[in-house]
């Protein structure tokens, strides 16, 4: 299966003439030499802005928290614990209904709060309160909680994740804006596997 | 040997393709909607009441909604008040989002009227009137023991139909007693208001006393597993027989 | 015709593409090796060019923002003509994908072809592999439901556990402090941009190396691979008993690709897109969120690993795995290719499929989960345990409904696999040992004591009582009988 050769085709022009001699042509080893020191540099200066561009969203934890309100305190019965809704104070126009966030608020007493991350400590699936039987069941792994956020059974290593809470006149204010996660809150309070935390070391403070 | 190898592919390839048909699949006409919008009787019931109350109303461990006199006796409101709630100290939960459930008014409105469309009887007249939901009268608990001889005894002296165990009236409510006197709970063949009385139709009073008598009998430590050999605990009439 | 030949040969005289195309083309491959088991990585080849033809025409409609992708999906299914057809397409292309991907990796380790020369075609097609399963994942986030919203707190929940620079890489991962616009504009990105054309890259140089160091011959058991041996080996061979790639070897490659396409329409056509199930609104906790077929394997393995080992595993079992795959071909450069030889290889293949197939088939019915609504929906306790019960024991029932025991254990084949199915509970324990299992809890059970009255767990272990055959007596205690027995007579 042999092309045919047309006949305007010329063959293709061979390599150049044999190479010169290298010493003699050092000038022009010399200039791509220069080249590519030139581009190293240019190279190097652009990288720095497109680095700190990519790592942007990199911020100290302090950077996305603030205090934000969970609503009055009237809301939340003593004794139970009730869903809340808030928006994230970090947002973006068109984040759209991603930048809701769900907590659970416990109230303990009349001015003790605490506030659980909708978050299950192990992987980060949305647990759910069942006041019946006072426990917390995540419906990805089977993690349960106890009524103070304690480790119940199942995978999670610790208790549920604990927003920082306060009462600023008669209304609940959490320290929120990131996604709560073994990375940002294991530093918190620990919840140990004590059933028998009535008080608590809650981080609230009232 | 070419053969089986032929054949070995044709079984990597069942395989796949059978891996693929268990995949999730198929989605629903309409865009799944937020669960706080969805009003469908059908959804909401069976989500939500079905493991007590039973798939259709009937046969579940908690009283059967698919009964007409029981339709009859709670009003609207009641039902709406009772779903969103719930019966503090008995095992009805809060449905309402207001009382930490998940349920909107119009979803527990959706609910009652579904009940109604379902299960209750426009038609439904009877010879005697109906003892009320609540009562104003006060239960004389010397009667009510007396009725309770007299008209209950026959049916609830087993062990099986023992409704005086403090254990189980320590779970119930004064509401739930009076209701199941006068609805019963006919999935099971046991007798309403009309027939409960040795075929005698009862009154506001006989379930009033009735209630009382029940109510007297229960107990400061309820829940004793042993109640034969509890000291603490009042022990229940059909243990002081044998 | 004549006109034809004139207008190529003026085009190749441009392109210089024909010359080194017909070589190829003509190249002698072992004649075993035309066979249908040579198949599977030009289909996946094919699968790919359908993914990148069926996303490009989604992306004509698609909105990747956060605040609309759910409803430019919905839109898609539902109102854009054979919309649902083009998403279904892409979504059974990708599945078909890593299914044929995967076979084609088996079969290459089957056969020993990552052995000399073609190491570094097996190490570029372990990253071919690992870019699949990225573009999967990618893809289930492009699906911007619930299970997509969820699914990426899964992957920075684990990308948190990394020691010190967890917190920092959840915010690369995330693009921000939360899921939100910023997370799904960065994995539309990826799965837009940089993977495929990584891919392309990697493909490109993939195929190169097949067609340039020829197809592995058929493995013969005593046919031994030594370096400096094997190049003239198979050099005989294609010359002895070999035959051109094209037609000889290419027309199965062509068939089974459009068997795949094919299939992947069928499936396509009968089973519908995928999703998107729920809005991604992380205030609707009524969810149970779930990763797609091919991520259920891994989804089963984080129930079921010990809290301690979890973070280890997470962060070594990976690297580890791909440092294997990448290192097996230049552990085992040479020797044996034939699987008849290589018992070692058939155990590992048969351990790593067995493993997938049992963890993904768990990950399908989630035996570790509790069933979040069995305690208020779905059928009641069957009508055979309530109708003779008393009343106690029918509160029993109530109460076990209301206290959410069913969302853990099943009765009559409805409820959680949490916990053992308790149809034949009374036969198995004690009226004492159900009672400190209620209230104490133990073996993974959450501890009821406090949550309980008396009365609630007297009536509910009354209940637990009547749960036995008819014809299989309960459990008891002859001790307790032998010590009350007389006072109770």
């Amino acid at each position: 299966m042999n092309i045919p050769s047309h006949p305007e085709e010329n063959p293709m022009p061979q390599s150049h003439a044999p190479a010169e001699d290298r010493l003699t042509v050092s000038r022009r080893w010399l200039l791509l030499k220069i080249g590519i020191a030139f581009n190293a540099v240019v190279g190097l200066a652009i990288t720095v802005p497109v680095l700190k561009y990519l790592f942007a969203a990199v911020k100290p934890d302090a950077a996305y928290k603030s205090w934000v309100s969970l609503g009055p305190i009237a809301d939340f019965p003593v004794g139970e614990t009730r869903l809340a809704k808030f928006t994230n104070p970090v947002r973006l126009s068109w984040d759209g209904e991603t930048s809701g966030v769900a907590c659970w608020v416990r109230r303990v007493a009349e001015r003790e709060f605490q506030v659980f991350a909708i978050n299950c400590a192990h992987l980060g699936c949305p647990v759910r309160w069942f006041p019946q039987s006072q426990l917390f069941m995540c419906p990805c792994h089977g993690g349960a909680y106890y009524a103070d956020g304690s480790r119940a059974s199942g995978p999670p290593e610790r208790g549920l994740f604990t927003y920082d809470a306060r009462i600023v006149g008669s209304t609940l204010q959490i320290d929120a804006g990131q996604m709560p996660t073994l990375s940002n809150t294991a530093k918190l309070v620990q919840l140990d596997g004590g059933h028998d935390r009535t008080k608590g070391d809650s981080p609230c403070r009232g | 040997m070419h053969r089986a190898h032929s054949v070995s592919l044709l079984a990597v390839c069942s395989i796949l393709i059978g891996c693929a048909s268990h995949l999730p699949t198929m989605n629903s006409v309409q865009p799944v909607p937020r669960p706080d919008q969805i009003v469908s009787f059908d959804r909401l019931y069976g989500e939500n009441c079905s493991a007590c109350h039973g798939a259709n109303g009937q046969d579940g461990p908690a009283i059967d909604l698919n009964n007409a006199v029981l339709q009859q006796l709670l009003d609207d409101a009641t039902l709406h008040r009772v779903i969103r709630d719930g019966v503090p100290g008995t095992q009805m939960p809060a449905f309402g989002e207001s009382a930490g459930g998940m349920l909107t008014d119009a979803q527990v409105d959706a609910l009652v009227a579904g009940m109604r469309r379902r299960w209750a009887s426009a038609s439904l007249v009877h010879p005697v009137q109906m003892p009320p939901y609540t009562s104003t009268l006060t239960g004389n608990t010397a009667r009510g023991q007396q009725l309770y001889q007299s008209d209950c005894r026959s049916c609830h002296s087993g062990r099986r139909q023992q409704v005086t165990d403090p254990t189980y009236l320590a779970l119930v409510s004064e509401q739930a007693l009076r209701t199941i006197l006068i609805a019963g709970r006919p999935d099971l063949g046991h007798p309403g208001w009309l027939t409960v009385g040795g075929g005698r139709a009862i009154t506001d009073q006989d379930v009033t006393d009735l209630v009382a008598y029940l109510v007297s009998l229960r107990v400061a430590t309820p829940g004793q597993p042993y109640p034969e050999q509890s000291e603490t605990g009042k022990t229940a009439p059909h243990t002081q027989e044998k | 015709m004549s006109r034809l030949k004139q207008i190529y040969s003026w085009l190749d005289h441009r392109l210089q593409l024909g010359k080194p195309l017909i070589e190829m083309a003509e190249h002698p491959i072992p004649n075993r090796t035309a066979s249908w088991w040579y198949v599977f990585g030009s289909a996946a080849f094919t699968l790919l060019l359908l993914q990148i033809v069926t996303g490009i025409l989604l992306a004509l409609v698609y909105v990747p923002s956060a605040g609309e992708a759910w409803n430019s999906l919905n839109f898609l299914n539902h109102q854009l003509t054979l919309g649902w057809f083009l998403r279904a397409m892409h979504g059974w292309g990708s599945n078909f994908m890593v299914a044929v991907v995967l076979i084609h990796m088996a079969q290459v380790f089957l056969f020993g072809a990552y052995k000399y020369p073609r190491e570094f075609t097996w190490t570029l097609g372990v990253f071919l592999l690992l870019m699949t399963l990225g573009m999967a994942f990618t893809g289930q986030v492009m699906r911007f439901d619930q299970d997509a919203y969820w699914g990426l707190g899964i992957g920075a929940s684990i990308v948190s556990r990394v020691p010190w620079v967890g917190g920092s890489l959840v915010h690369m991962m995330l693009g921000g402090p939360i899921i939100a616009g910023a997370t799904l504009s960065r994995f539309f990105t990826l799965h837009v941009f940089v993977i495929p054309g990584l891919m392309l890259v990697f493909t490109f140089l993939h195929v190169w190396m097949v067609l340039k160091l020829g197809i592995n011959e058929w493995p013969m058991p005593g046919r031994v691979v030594r370096r400096s041996t094997y190049m003239a080996e198979y050099h005989e061979l294609t010359t002895r008993d070999g035959l051109p790639f094209v037609p000889g070897g290419v027309w199965k490659d062509a068939v089974f690709s459009a068997a795949i396409i094919a299939a992947v329409a069928v499936c396509a056509v009968v089973f519908g897109p995928f999703g998107p199930s729920g809005q991604p609104d992380p205030t609707i906790i009524q969810t149970v969120p779930k990763p797609d077929f091919f991520f259920l394997w891994l989804y089963a393995v984080l129930s079921y690993l010990p809290p301690s080992l979890e973070t280890p595993f997470l962060l070594i079992a990976p690297v580890l795995g791909i440092a294997a795959l990448l290192g097996l071909p230049f552990y085992a450069a040479e020797g044996e290719k034939s699987w008849h030889r290589r018992p070692i290889a058939i155990l590992v293949l048969t351990t790593v499929a067995v493993s997938f197939g049992v963890l993904t088939h768990l990950g399908t019915y989630t035996p570790w989960s509790p069933h979040m609504d069995a305690w208020s929906g779905g059928p009641s306790i069957p009508a055979r345990f309530l109708h003779t019960a008393s009343p106690l024991e029918r509160e029993g029932a109530v109460v076990f409904q209301a206290k959410q025991c069913r969302n853990c254990h099943s009765i009559a084949g409805y409820g959680g696999q949490r916990g053992p199915a308790l149809d034949d509970i009374a036969t198995r324990m004690t009226k004492d040992q159900l009672i400190r299992q209620v209230l104490q809890g133990g073996g993974n059970m959450p501890a009821y004591g406090k949550n309980l009255s008396p009365s609630e767990v007297t009536a509910l272990v009354s209940f637990l009582e009547t749960l036995h055959p008819a014809n299989e007596p309960a459990a008891a205690d002859a001790a307790q009988a032998a010590a009350t027995g007389p006072s109770g007579h």
